[in-house]
């Protein structure tokens, strides 16, 4: 059954209008230049907020909800006084001489990251028109022209805002720019269907064909997601197969072959990528007042992944190991 | 058979080499306690010889040295020192005179230098000279280049065609026919015989040390040496390895008369050679890249490897590739670069990259041809001048044998000029104080800083070959033998007088923050900031972090990036509007060397929250942390770009790359692409890092653990372990504002 966009949008605290206004203006927490491991050559990645999974070991956890948040880095502090007038939700106080958030306050509304000169508070999801997007994009144009590169739609998942997401390719393939997307493709297939043609590559991550084990860990069934999979090999869209290495979850050679036998047949498929898990994304749990569950998983080792890709190998396919 | 009788291949004497290299570094890191400057390949003199001493530098900043103390120079001057051709050339003769003989037998090449001559210049300038200029020069906080010496580039055929018997002959000849130059034939004489005398000494020693050296490969070397050398001493080499022993000779007394390290294309001129002998089956790679390899330690000198000739046909040949090879496999600090183009043989721009990676010595370094080309025709020179001059010093180029430039010895620090722009607008009662009023105070003292530069240009063209001619360099050029006058005397075809801005982030990011801080926001009253900046932000660094969190130069579409354009532009205007007042051109870079420290000690806070006395920024760069959260490389190449001051001179792209980014095929090919787009945006020179960031910050904690590591500072490259602690701050904060 494909899931159904009503629950997309009330996980996503929106309704259908506001997503029908973010083709317009989109959520975006990150625009990272000359980013070289997000598809072919020199590319600006826009990363989006909101996202349809739940996976415990996420690496941007500030992607994850659509709407704006407050990081805090308290080690910053300098005691400034700043936040604490412009709050108009008193969500800031001094305690023993130490800058508490009260989170529970906090309506994301941004006036204190405004002021925060030392970089304690940061408003993270910033509005953006697809124009102001552009401007950023096309800063490098003459990278992606040298090295074949573009753009990276990113997030979260592009497509929880997939109107602005639409828009916003549709831009870059009027100037002629590259286009590639980052997603687990949970999503009703019409959504994905809109933007394959504004797209030159699909990368989807599968973690894991195994649906129970894959709703243990993400929130959410993969059958959705294996379905797209299948109808993505029927295009000819080019298409590269992620799979995020997770300790304990799917780092076994059988659990690799499982998705590597599922792409295999996949006449689009450019290569199979395994993405050691890694946990960089550690201090932002921290920053956004969350729980971090993966604090005790150990990073893969490079012999392990080297032995998950040589048993994906074995299938026959072309598998890329980082 | 004992080991000792064993032939040696090449691997094994450049391993010993390699090592012995290391030892002499360590031992320079001991007595000479920092290096803020090239490597160098000198190496000390013994013990018994050492005097320890300070003196002005090449480029204009003290430098703590250790000369030869057998040496004492003769005075023809009541101050005490020497001045003019004939002192000079007959001091240096009885310097080389005093300098001992250095042979490693490993090495296929005799030579190794001591010490420098300038050492020895006490005073280095006749007091009864003095300019007037010098108190307006330290208000704007000019390093006026007066006084400096070489920064330009001699052509070396010249003396492989000539070798040094034709050379003493071809003084000799025109002598005749300028009787009236004779001081100056003298000087250059005196340097000519003290070479041959010196040569003379080394085949002498060579043919002693073969007499006593048991391991074969070693004592046929020594052999060859002093064959190779007795000829040398006056004829002109007739082999790739003569060719290579013959530039040691040259590039050693060039450094050590002072400081030169500029040589050019090596891979066009031994290319003859490689390809005579490589045919004739005579020379094998290995050979030619051993004899690289010994030149290459004997000196970190400027070459340019690629690039098109005057016709723009591509000069990449198997030459180009070999000298990279050498360094490859020397991995010490070189400073030579690859010019690319359109027409550049791909596999040597493919081969520099993959080394840059895997080697992670900042070698090589890249040279843009478009901007440097299109820019040096705007002076009035046709495109083919403009290809001709190739890369040979820090961040600069010159036409060899026929252009004088003093490249990189001329800077206008824009922070300080900002300062008085500031004070000058603050102190004045009449005005209002406005972002245009300090705007138009900052052009008019800008202007001003411009003209005392050039006025100070023609102060030194006026006297310095009455003071200290180039003796060296004036050997291998056009028309200074000839004509009988020395380089800075109108002895070349060319004359392009470098002028570079320095530290143009700090003063665009405090262009940015006033106008947002203080006119657009009112956060600030002018009066408030004035305050702040006298105090040095004391106890206010809210107000410290408000200025410096302002978007700054470098991101892209932010006022400081068009501030920073603004304040270039004008800056190029005020050079090329005239030359200077007895006609000299002049040509508008940006650099900074690794003054930053230096130029900073004069300049009080700043409104872009930097301190008072911190480092400004370097060269075109932005400031480290102008991007917060993002991933530079592309940033600065484009900002960088849009600051090219566009005359043929450059504004260096510093990137200092993650190890990890060019993994396989494609990650080089993204690197290439990167060097690419900048040079296709109008960029000029790129010097890149590759450098794996935990192991800077450990050798920045203790030096002595990573004693290998090699870094590019700015347009050279050193040993990170050589660095003052201060100038190790700075690259490390480069480094690492990258990644937060």
């Amino acid at each position: 059954m494909p899931i159904r966009e009503d629950l997309l949008l009330k996980r996503n605290n929106c309704t259908r209008k506001t997503l029908t206004q973010q083709t317009l203006k989109g959520t975006v927490f990150d625009i990272q230049r000359f980013s070289v491991h997000d598809g072919p050559g020199i590319r600006t990645t826009i990363f989006l907020k909101g996202c349809t999974l739940r996976c415990f070991w996420c690496q941007n956890p500030e992607g994850i909800h659509l709407k704006p948040e407050v990081m805090f880095y308290p080690d910053r502090c300098i005691s400034c006084g700043n936040c604490l007038l412009s709050c108009p939700n008193k969500a800031h106080v001094v305690k023993d001489g130490a800058h508490i958030f009260l989170r529970e306050k906090c309506n994301a509304c941004g006036k204190c990251t405004q002021t925060c000169y030392a970089g304690t508070l940061v408003l993270v999801g910033r509005e953006m028109t697809v124009d102001e997007v552009m401007n950023e994009v096309l800063r490098d144009k003459v990278f992606y022209e040298t090295s074949g590169g573009g753009v990276t739609l990113s997030g979260g998942d592009p497509i929880v805002q997939h109107g602005f997401s639409w828009a916003l390719l549709k831009k870059c393939k009027k100037v002629g720019l590259h286009t590639a997307i980052e997603t687990a493709a949970n999503c009703p297939w019409n959504i994905l269907a809109r933007l394959l043609p504004m797209l030159d590559l699909v990368m989807m991550d599968i973690k894991h064909i195994d649906s129970e084990k894959h709703r243990n860990a993400t929130g959410v069934s993969n059958k959705v997601i294996l379905d797209n999979a299948k109808r993505l090999s029927k295009t000819r869209k080019p298409l590269i197969i992620r799979v995020p290495i997770i300790p304990g979850f799917n780092d076994t050679k059988s659990e690799v072959e499982a998705i590597a036998e599922f792409v295999k047949e996949f006449s689009n498929l450019e290569y199979l990528e395994l993405l050691p898990f890694h946990r960089l994304g550690e201090g932002k749990y921290k920053a956004l007042g969350l729980e971090y569950s993966a604090s005790n998983l150990a990073v893969p080792t490079k012999e392990k992944m080297r032995e998950l890709s040589e048993a994906a190998k074995k299938l026959g396919i072309k598998v890329r190991e980082n | 058979m004992a080991k000792e009788f064993l032939e040696l291949t090449y691997e094994q004497r450049l391993e010993a080499l390699c090592k012995t290299k290391m030892q002499q570094t360590r031992e320079k890191q001991e007595v000479l306690l920092v290096m803020d400057q090239d490597d160098h390949g000198r190496i000390l003199p013994p013990p018994e010889l050492r005097e320890i001493t300070e003196y002005m530098g090449p480029s204009g900043e003290m430098v703590r040295d250790v000369k030869m103390n057998n040496f004492k120079p003769k005075s023809n001057h009541p101050s005490g020192g020497f001045f003019g051709a004939k002192a000079c050339g007959e001091n240096f003769n009885l310097f080389l005179k005093a300098h001992p003989v250095y042979i490693n037998p490993m090495s296929s090449l005799a030579g190794g230098y001591m010490a420098y001559f300038m050492g020895y210049r006490n005073p280095s300038w006749p007091p009864e000279l003095a300019s007037n200029l010098e108190d307006e020069q330290r208000k704007y906080g000019v390093y006026p280049g007066i006084g400096a010496t070489q920064h330009f580039c001699q052509d070396m055929t010249i003396g492989f065609r000539l070798g040094w018997g034709g050379l003493l002959r071809k003084i000799r000849r025109y002598r005749k026919l300028n009787p009236e130059r004779s001081d100056f034939y003298d000087g250059l004489e005196q340097v000519v015989l003290g070479v041959q005398d010196w040569i003379r000494r080394h085949v002498e020693v060579a043919r002693e040390m073969a007499k006593k050296e048991k391991n074969p490969t070693l004592r046929r070397n020594l052999e060859e040496i002093a064959e190779i050398n007795e000829w040398l001493i006056s004829k002109p080499p007739r082999t790739f390895r003569e060719a290579c022993q013959w530039t040691v000779w040259y590039q050693m007394i060039a450094r050590m008369y002072n400081g030169s390290g500029s040589m050019g294309q090596i891979d066009v001129w031994l290319k003859p050679y490689y390809e005579r002998e490589s045919a004739a089956g005579t020379l094998t790679d290995e050979e030619a890249i051993f004899h690289l390899a010994c030149l290459l330690l004997n000196d970190t000198q400027y070459y340019q490897l690629g690039g098109p000739d005057g016709e723009g046909k591509d000069t990449t040949n198997k030459v180009s590739f070999l000298v990279l090879e050498a360094v490859h496999r020397l991995k010490v600090p070189a400073n030579i670069g690859i010019r690319v183009f359109d027409g550049l043989n791909p596999e040597l721009l493919r081969r520099g990259v993959e080394i840059m990676f895997e080697d992670k010595t900042g070698f090589p370094k890249f040279l843009g041809d478009k901007g440097l080309v299109e820019g040096f025709v705007k002076n009035g020179y046709s495109v083919k001048l403009a290809r001709q001059r190739v890369y040979s010093g820090c961040h600069w180029f010159a036409i060899p044998g026929r252009e004088y430039t003093l490249n990189d010895c001329v800077k206008i620090n824009f922070a300080k000029v900002f300062e008085v722009a500031f004070w000058d607008m603050m102190n004045d009662s009449e005005i209002k104080p406005s972002v245009d009023e300090l705007w138009s105070r900052f052009e008019k003292q800008l202007h001003r800083a411009v003209e005392v530069t050039k006025e100070g240009l023609d102060f030194h063209m006026k006297n310095m070959h009455k003071v200290f001619p180039e003796l060296v360099l004036d050997l291998l050029c056009y028309g200074t033998i000839e004509k009988g006058l020395d380089a800075s005397n109108g002895g070349v075809e060319y004359y392009n007088l470098c002028i570079d801005g320095s530290g143009l982030a700090t003063v665009a990011d405090s262009f940015a923050a006033v106008e947002q801080r203080v006119e657009k926001e009112g956060l600030l009253t002018w009066q408030q900031l004035a305050e702040h900046l006298k105090n040095d932000f004391k106890d206010a660094e809210n107000v410290r972090l408000m200025l410096s969190s302002v978007p700054r130069y470098g991101r892209g579409g932010t006022r400081a990036d068009q501030w920073a354009i603004r304040i270039v532009q004008a800056f190029t205007k005020f050079v090329k509007e005239k030359p200077t007042p007895a006609g000299f051109n002049v040509i508008p870079g940006l650099f900074s060397w690794a003054s930053m420290i230096s130029m900073g000690q004069t300049v009080g806070a700043t409104p872009n929250g930097r301190h008072a006395h911190a480092p400004i920024s370097h060269g075109a760069s932005p400031d480290p942390g102008f991007l917060r959260g993002g991933s530079a490389p592309t940033a600065m190449a484009v900002a960088v770009a849009s600051v090219q001051c566009g005359y043929g001179n450059t504004a260096p792209l510093q990137l200092d790359m993650d190890p990890g980014l060019a993994r396989g095929e494609e990650g080089l090919a993204k690197v290439e692409a990167l060097i690419k787009g900048h040079f296709e945006l109008g960029g000029t020179m790129i010097n890149m890092n590759v450098i794996d960031k935990k192991q800077i910050l450990e050798a920045h904690q203790d030096p002595s653990k990573y004693p290998n590591l090699i870094v590019r500072v700015t347009g050279f490259s050193a040993y990170f372990a050589s660095l003052s602690k201060n100038l190790r701050q700075l690259v490390v904060d480069r480094i690492l504002s990258e990644e937060t």
